[in-house]
Protein backbone atom coordinates (compact mmCIF):
# COMPACT_ATOMS: atom_id res chain seq x y z
CA UNK A 1 0.00 0.00 0.00
CA UNK A 2 2.69 2.58 1.20
CA UNK A 3 4.74 1.74 -2.02
CA UNK A 4 1.57 1.84 -4.44
CA UNK A 5 1.10 5.73 -3.06
CA UNK A 6 5.12 6.37 -3.30
CA UNK A 7 4.81 5.04 -7.21
CA UNK A 8 1.70 6.95 -7.89
CA UNK A 9 3.23 10.06 -5.82
CA UNK A 10 6.27 10.08 -7.75
CA UNK A 11 4.70 9.48 -11.04
CA UNK A 12 2.54 12.52 -10.44
CA UNK A 13 5.37 14.42 -9.07
CA UNK A 14 7.20 13.89 -12.29
CA UNK A 15 4.34 14.50 -14.75
CA UNK A 16 3.28 18.29 -12.59
CA UNK A 17 7.62 18.86 -12.53
CA UNK A 18 7.84 17.94 -15.91
CA UNK A 19 4.62 20.05 -17.39
CA UNK A 20 6.64 23.02 -15.54
CA UNK A 21 9.51 22.99 -16.81
CA UNK A 22 8.96 21.66 -20.03
CA UNK A 23 9.18 25.15 -22.08
CA UNK A 24 12.65 25.68 -20.74
CA UNK A 25 13.72 23.31 -22.88
CA UNK A 26 15.06 24.12 -25.85
CA UNK A 27 15.39 21.35 -28.80
CA UNK A 28 19.22 22.02 -29.71
CA UNK A 29 19.51 22.15 -33.78
CA UNK A 30 22.63 21.12 -35.17
CA UNK A 31 25.03 24.04 -35.75
CA UNK A 32 25.00 25.08 -39.59
CA UNK A 33 27.09 28.08 -38.73
CA UNK A 34 30.56 28.74 -37.56
CA UNK A 35 29.37 30.71 -34.64
CA UNK A 36 26.95 28.13 -33.69
CA UNK A 37 29.59 25.40 -33.97
CA UNK A 38 31.70 27.63 -32.14
CA UNK A 39 29.13 28.29 -29.27
CA UNK A 40 28.64 24.73 -29.29
CA UNK A 41 32.37 24.32 -28.80
CA UNK A 42 32.20 26.96 -25.77
CA UNK A 43 29.29 25.19 -24.07
CA UNK A 44 31.44 21.87 -24.07
CA UNK A 45 34.41 23.75 -23.01
CA UNK A 46 32.13 24.76 -19.83
CA UNK A 47 30.80 21.27 -19.04
CA UNK A 48 34.41 19.78 -19.03
CA UNK A 49 35.93 22.62 -17.18
CA UNK A 50 33.28 22.12 -14.25
CA UNK A 51 33.42 18.52 -14.44
CA UNK A 52 36.94 19.03 -13.41
CA UNK A 53 35.69 21.22 -10.75
CA UNK A 54 33.33 18.47 -9.71
CA UNK A 55 36.27 16.11 -9.20
CA UNK A 56 38.41 18.32 -6.83
CA UNK A 57 35.04 19.12 -4.85
CA UNK A 58 34.56 15.38 -4.67
CA UNK A 59 37.43 14.16 -3.83
CA UNK A 60 37.85 16.64 -0.96
CA UNK A 61 33.95 15.64 0.31
CA UNK A 62 34.79 12.20 0.19
CA UNK A 63 38.33 12.78 2.27
CA UNK A 64 36.62 14.79 4.46
CA UNK A 65 33.49 12.31 5.38
CA UNK A 66 33.73 9.22 3.27
CA UNK A 67 31.62 7.65 5.90
CA UNK A 68 28.91 9.68 5.59
CA UNK A 69 29.36 9.62 1.43
CA UNK A 70 29.07 6.11 1.82
CA UNK A 71 26.09 5.55 4.23
CA UNK A 72 23.76 8.08 1.38
CA UNK A 73 25.55 6.07 -1.00
CA UNK A 74 23.92 2.80 0.35
CA UNK A 75 20.83 4.12 0.72
CA UNK A 76 20.25 5.50 -2.56
CA UNK A 77 21.02 1.97 -3.37
CA UNK A 78 18.66 0.32 -1.21
CA UNK A 79 15.30 2.58 -1.80
CA UNK A 80 15.94 4.88 -4.64
CA UNK A 81 11.91 5.03 -4.96
CA UNK A 82 11.91 6.85 -2.04
CA UNK A 83 15.05 8.80 -3.07
CA UNK A 84 13.90 10.08 -6.05
CA UNK A 85 10.21 10.95 -4.60
CA UNK A 86 11.60 13.09 -2.08
CA UNK A 87 14.07 14.72 -4.35
CA UNK A 88 11.22 15.32 -6.93
CA UNK A 89 9.46 16.97 -3.64
CA UNK A 90 12.37 18.82 -2.13
CA UNK A 91 13.17 20.25 -5.24
CA UNK A 92 9.76 21.29 -5.97
CA UNK A 93 9.70 22.69 -2.39
CA UNK A 94 13.03 24.51 -2.86
CA UNK A 95 11.73 26.55 -6.09
CA UNK A 96 8.12 27.85 -4.17
CA UNK A 97 10.19 28.31 -0.86
CA UNK A 98 11.98 30.54 -3.08
CA UNK A 99 9.49 32.33 -5.25
CA UNK A 100 7.52 32.89 -1.87
CA UNK A 101 10.82 34.63 -0.43
CA UNK A 102 11.39 36.79 -3.26
CA UNK A 103 8.09 38.37 -2.58
CA UNK A 104 9.37 39.17 1.07
CA UNK A 105 12.74 41.02 -0.90
CA UNK A 106 10.91 44.73 -0.06
CA UNK A 107 10.23 43.55 3.46
CA UNK A 108 14.27 43.45 3.41
CA UNK A 109 14.04 39.95 5.86
CA UNK A 110 13.56 38.25 1.79
CA UNK A 111 17.03 38.75 1.07
CA UNK A 112 18.89 36.99 3.58
CA UNK A 113 16.47 34.51 3.51
CA UNK A 114 16.70 33.69 0.12
CA UNK A 115 20.84 33.79 0.44
CA UNK A 116 19.75 30.62 3.20
CA UNK A 117 17.73 28.94 1.51
CA UNK A 118 20.43 28.87 -1.96
CA UNK A 119 22.93 27.78 0.34
CA UNK A 120 21.16 25.10 1.77
CA UNK A 121 19.87 24.26 -1.78
CA UNK A 122 23.45 24.34 -3.62
CA UNK A 123 25.36 21.70 -0.42
CA UNK A 124 22.14 19.88 -1.26
CA UNK A 125 22.87 19.47 -4.88
CA UNK A 126 26.56 19.22 -4.08
CA UNK A 127 26.63 16.66 -1.07
CA UNK A 128 24.05 14.78 -3.04
CA UNK A 129 25.42 14.44 -6.61
CA UNK A 130 28.56 13.07 -4.94
CA UNK A 131 26.64 10.13 -2.96
CA UNK A 132 25.60 9.71 -6.44
CA UNK A 133 28.62 9.55 -7.98
CA UNK A 134 29.50 7.06 -5.63
CA UNK A 135 26.64 5.20 -5.99
CA UNK A 136 27.04 5.06 -9.84
CA UNK A 137 30.89 3.81 -8.91
CA UNK A 138 29.98 1.12 -7.14
CA UNK A 139 27.50 -0.23 -8.82
CA UNK A 140 29.52 -0.07 -12.30
CA UNK A 141 32.83 -1.25 -11.14
CA UNK A 142 32.39 -2.36 -7.26
CA UNK A 143 34.10 -6.05 -6.30
CA UNK A 144 31.58 -8.36 -5.76
CA UNK A 145 33.46 -10.45 -3.67
CA UNK A 146 36.65 -10.27 -0.86
CA UNK A 147 39.32 -12.02 -3.22
CA UNK A 148 38.31 -9.98 -6.27
CA UNK A 149 38.46 -6.92 -4.11
CA UNK A 150 42.18 -7.82 -2.44
CA UNK A 151 43.81 -8.65 -5.80
CA UNK A 152 42.57 -5.15 -7.52
CA UNK A 153 44.89 -2.25 -6.89
CA UNK A 154 42.88 0.81 -7.86
CA UNK A 155 39.67 -0.05 -8.40
CA UNK A 156 38.40 -0.32 -4.76
CA UNK A 157 37.82 1.93 -1.84
CA UNK A 158 35.29 5.11 -2.02
CA UNK A 159 37.56 7.48 -3.30
CA UNK A 160 37.87 5.34 -6.53
CA UNK A 161 34.04 4.69 -6.91
CA UNK A 162 33.09 8.33 -6.75
CA UNK A 163 35.91 8.97 -9.27
CA UNK A 164 34.59 6.47 -11.47
CA UNK A 165 31.07 8.01 -10.83
CA UNK A 166 31.92 11.11 -11.90
CA UNK A 167 34.10 10.09 -15.24
CA UNK A 168 30.46 8.07 -16.23
CA UNK A 169 27.75 10.68 -15.51
CA UNK A 170 30.47 13.55 -17.12
CA UNK A 171 30.50 11.72 -20.30
CA UNK A 172 26.97 10.89 -20.39
CA UNK A 173 26.35 14.93 -19.47
CA UNK A 174 28.24 16.03 -22.88
CA UNK A 175 25.46 13.83 -24.45
CA UNK A 176 23.42 16.39 -25.97
CA UNK A 177 19.23 16.39 -25.11
CA UNK A 178 19.71 13.36 -23.29
CA UNK A 179 22.22 14.31 -20.98
CA UNK A 180 21.21 17.45 -19.31
CA UNK A 181 18.47 15.30 -18.55
CA UNK A 182 20.10 12.84 -16.83
CA UNK A 183 22.52 14.83 -15.09
CA UNK A 184 19.38 16.57 -14.06
CA UNK A 185 17.40 13.31 -12.74
CA UNK A 186 20.90 12.41 -11.06
CA UNK A 187 20.57 15.48 -9.06
CA UNK A 188 17.36 14.56 -7.90
CA UNK A 189 18.35 11.44 -6.35
CA UNK A 190 21.06 13.23 -5.25
CA UNK A 191 19.22 15.95 -3.04
CA UNK A 192 16.61 12.79 -2.10
CA UNK A 193 19.51 10.84 -0.68
CA UNK A 194 21.20 13.80 0.98
CA UNK A 195 17.80 14.69 2.96
CA UNK A 196 16.81 10.89 3.72
CA UNK A 197 19.79 10.48 5.49
CA UNK A 198 20.59 14.34 7.20
CA UNK A 199 23.47 14.43 4.65
CA UNK A 200 24.85 10.67 5.96
CA UNK A 201 24.58 11.34 9.67
CA UNK A 202 21.49 8.97 9.73
CA UNK A 203 19.46 11.14 11.78
CA UNK A 204 15.71 11.54 12.52
CA UNK A 205 15.07 15.12 11.12
CA UNK A 206 12.35 15.72 13.38
CA UNK A 207 12.32 14.67 17.27
CA UNK A 208 9.62 12.67 18.06
CA UNK A 209 7.31 14.34 21.25
CA UNK A 210 6.35 11.80 23.86
CA UNK A 211 4.49 13.10 27.33
CA UNK A 212 6.35 13.10 30.72
CA UNK A 213 5.65 9.59 32.35
CA UNK A 214 4.69 10.86 36.33
CA UNK B 1 1.14 -16.47 31.23
CA UNK B 2 -0.10 -17.44 34.88
CA UNK B 3 -0.04 -15.54 37.44
CA UNK B 4 2.85 -17.55 39.10
CA UNK B 5 4.89 -17.35 36.18
CA UNK B 6 4.53 -13.38 35.65
CA UNK B 7 5.98 -13.05 39.28
CA UNK B 8 9.10 -15.87 38.56
CA UNK B 9 9.77 -13.71 35.56
CA UNK B 10 9.47 -10.30 37.80
CA UNK B 11 11.48 -11.64 40.65
CA UNK B 12 12.93 -14.78 39.91
CA UNK B 13 15.84 -15.14 42.91
CA UNK B 14 12.27 -14.91 45.35
CA UNK B 15 10.64 -17.66 43.71
CA UNK B 16 12.91 -19.72 42.46
CA UNK B 17 10.51 -22.91 43.65
CA UNK B 18 8.50 -22.13 40.56
CA UNK B 19 10.85 -23.95 38.18
CA UNK B 20 10.42 -26.94 40.11
CA UNK B 21 6.98 -26.31 39.70
CA UNK B 22 5.96 -25.52 36.00
CA UNK B 23 7.36 -27.33 33.33
CA UNK B 24 6.43 -24.70 30.72
CA UNK B 25 8.62 -21.86 32.51
CA UNK B 26 11.69 -24.85 32.82
CA UNK B 27 12.04 -25.19 29.40
CA UNK B 28 11.77 -21.88 28.55
CA UNK B 29 14.56 -20.35 31.13
CA UNK B 30 16.32 -23.97 30.24
CA UNK B 31 16.89 -22.94 26.49
CA UNK B 32 17.46 -18.64 27.70
CA UNK B 33 20.44 -20.67 29.74
CA UNK B 34 21.85 -23.25 27.92
CA UNK B 35 25.02 -22.29 26.38
CA UNK B 36 25.62 -20.75 22.84
CA UNK B 37 26.92 -22.92 20.52
CA UNK B 38 30.64 -21.65 19.05
CA UNK B 39 30.47 -22.78 15.61
CA UNK B 40 33.64 -21.44 13.42
CA UNK B 41 32.87 -18.49 11.36
CA UNK B 42 34.29 -18.48 7.57
CA UNK B 43 34.97 -15.18 7.29
CA UNK B 44 35.67 -15.22 3.49
CA UNK B 45 31.82 -16.73 3.02
CA UNK B 46 30.14 -13.68 4.61
CA UNK B 47 29.28 -11.10 1.81
CA UNK B 48 31.41 -8.43 1.44
CA UNK B 49 30.26 -5.55 4.19
CA UNK B 50 30.04 -1.85 2.06
CA UNK B 51 32.22 -0.68 4.85
CA UNK B 52 35.42 -3.40 3.60
CA UNK B 53 38.41 -1.59 1.64
CA UNK B 54 36.15 1.56 1.80
CA UNK B 55 39.27 3.65 3.41
CA UNK B 56 42.00 2.55 0.59
CA UNK B 57 42.84 5.48 -1.49
CA UNK B 58 43.08 4.88 -5.30
CA UNK B 59 45.61 8.22 -5.81
CA UNK B 60 46.43 6.80 -9.22
CA UNK B 61 43.33 6.21 -10.73
CA UNK B 62 42.45 9.81 -8.72
CA UNK B 63 45.27 11.77 -10.10
CA UNK B 64 45.00 10.17 -13.67
CA UNK B 65 41.19 10.85 -13.64
CA UNK B 66 41.58 14.33 -12.78
CA UNK B 67 44.65 15.17 -15.04
CA UNK B 68 43.02 13.59 -18.13
CA UNK B 69 39.72 16.06 -17.45
CA UNK B 70 41.87 18.72 -17.01
CA UNK B 71 44.00 18.35 -20.43
CA UNK B 72 40.71 17.43 -22.46
CA UNK B 73 39.43 20.52 -20.48
CA UNK B 74 42.54 22.56 -21.23
CA UNK B 75 42.09 21.67 -24.91
CA UNK B 76 38.32 22.05 -25.55
CA UNK B 77 38.99 25.92 -23.84
CA UNK B 78 41.85 26.63 -26.12
CA UNK B 79 39.80 26.03 -29.03
CA UNK B 80 36.81 27.75 -28.20
CA UNK B 81 39.36 30.68 -27.33
CA UNK B 82 38.34 31.18 -23.59
CA UNK B 83 40.38 30.78 -20.56
CA UNK B 84 39.16 27.82 -18.53
CA UNK B 85 38.53 30.17 -15.22
CA UNK B 86 36.32 32.22 -17.68
CA UNK B 87 34.99 28.87 -18.63
CA UNK B 88 34.39 27.59 -14.85
CA UNK B 89 32.89 31.20 -14.30
CA UNK B 90 30.22 30.50 -17.32
CA UNK B 91 29.32 27.63 -15.93
CA UNK B 92 28.97 28.29 -12.23
CA UNK B 93 27.01 30.95 -12.35
CA UNK B 94 23.05 31.06 -11.27
CA UNK B 95 21.35 32.59 -14.44
CA UNK B 96 19.67 29.47 -15.23
CA UNK B 97 18.41 28.63 -12.18
CA UNK B 98 17.11 32.02 -11.63
CA UNK B 99 15.58 31.98 -15.16
CA UNK B 100 13.92 29.31 -13.98
CA UNK B 101 12.12 30.13 -11.23
CA UNK B 102 11.30 32.95 -12.75
CA UNK B 103 9.68 31.37 -15.46
CA UNK B 104 7.83 28.93 -12.83
CA UNK B 105 6.61 31.94 -11.26
CA UNK B 106 5.17 33.78 -14.15
CA UNK B 107 3.16 30.54 -14.52
CA UNK B 108 2.09 30.65 -10.63
CA UNK B 109 1.17 34.20 -10.95
CA UNK B 110 -1.82 33.87 -12.50
CA UNK B 111 -3.86 31.06 -10.29
CA UNK B 112 -3.39 33.37 -7.30
CA UNK B 113 -2.18 33.85 -3.67
CA UNK B 114 -4.91 31.01 -2.34
CA UNK B 115 -3.26 28.24 -4.65
CA UNK B 116 0.10 28.96 -4.18
CA UNK B 117 -0.54 28.97 -0.55
CA UNK B 118 -2.26 25.84 -0.66
CA UNK B 119 -0.18 24.42 -3.41
CA UNK B 120 3.18 25.53 -0.89
CA UNK B 121 1.38 24.10 2.46
CA UNK B 122 0.48 20.38 0.37
CA UNK B 123 4.10 20.36 -0.97
CA UNK B 124 6.09 20.74 2.20
CA UNK B 125 3.58 18.61 4.09
CA UNK B 126 4.89 15.80 1.61
CA UNK B 127 8.37 16.87 2.12
CA UNK B 128 7.84 16.74 6.27
CA UNK B 129 5.86 13.36 5.50
CA UNK B 130 8.57 11.71 3.74
CA UNK B 131 11.25 13.12 5.58
CA UNK B 132 9.73 11.46 8.92
CA UNK B 133 10.64 7.64 7.05
CA UNK B 134 13.88 6.57 8.49
CA UNK B 135 16.87 5.53 6.22
CA UNK B 136 17.17 1.73 5.82
CA UNK B 137 20.83 2.04 4.75
CA UNK B 138 23.09 -0.90 6.06
CA UNK B 139 20.33 -3.07 7.18
CA UNK B 140 18.51 -3.59 3.64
Amino acid sequence: MRKAILIALVVAATVVTALVAAPLFKTPAPPSTFSEAASMMTRTAVSVSLLFVWIIAAVVVTLMSGREVRYSSIELRSSPLHCFALGLVAVTSFVLTAILFSYLIPYLVGIPLLVALAVFAVLTKVYGTIAVFHAIGTIVAAARSRDLMLRRRWLRGDLAMVVIGILLLGAIRLIPIAGPIVWGIASVFGVGTALATKFGRREPWFLVWRAAET
Amino acid sequence: MKDACQRYAEDPETHAAHLQECAECRNIYGALNAEIEAKPVNVDALPLAPWEGASYRAWPLVIGGALGVLAIALALCAAAGISPFLAIAMGARPDAARAAIAAIDEKLRPLGPVVFTALFIVVNSILVFLLRRAPRGIGA
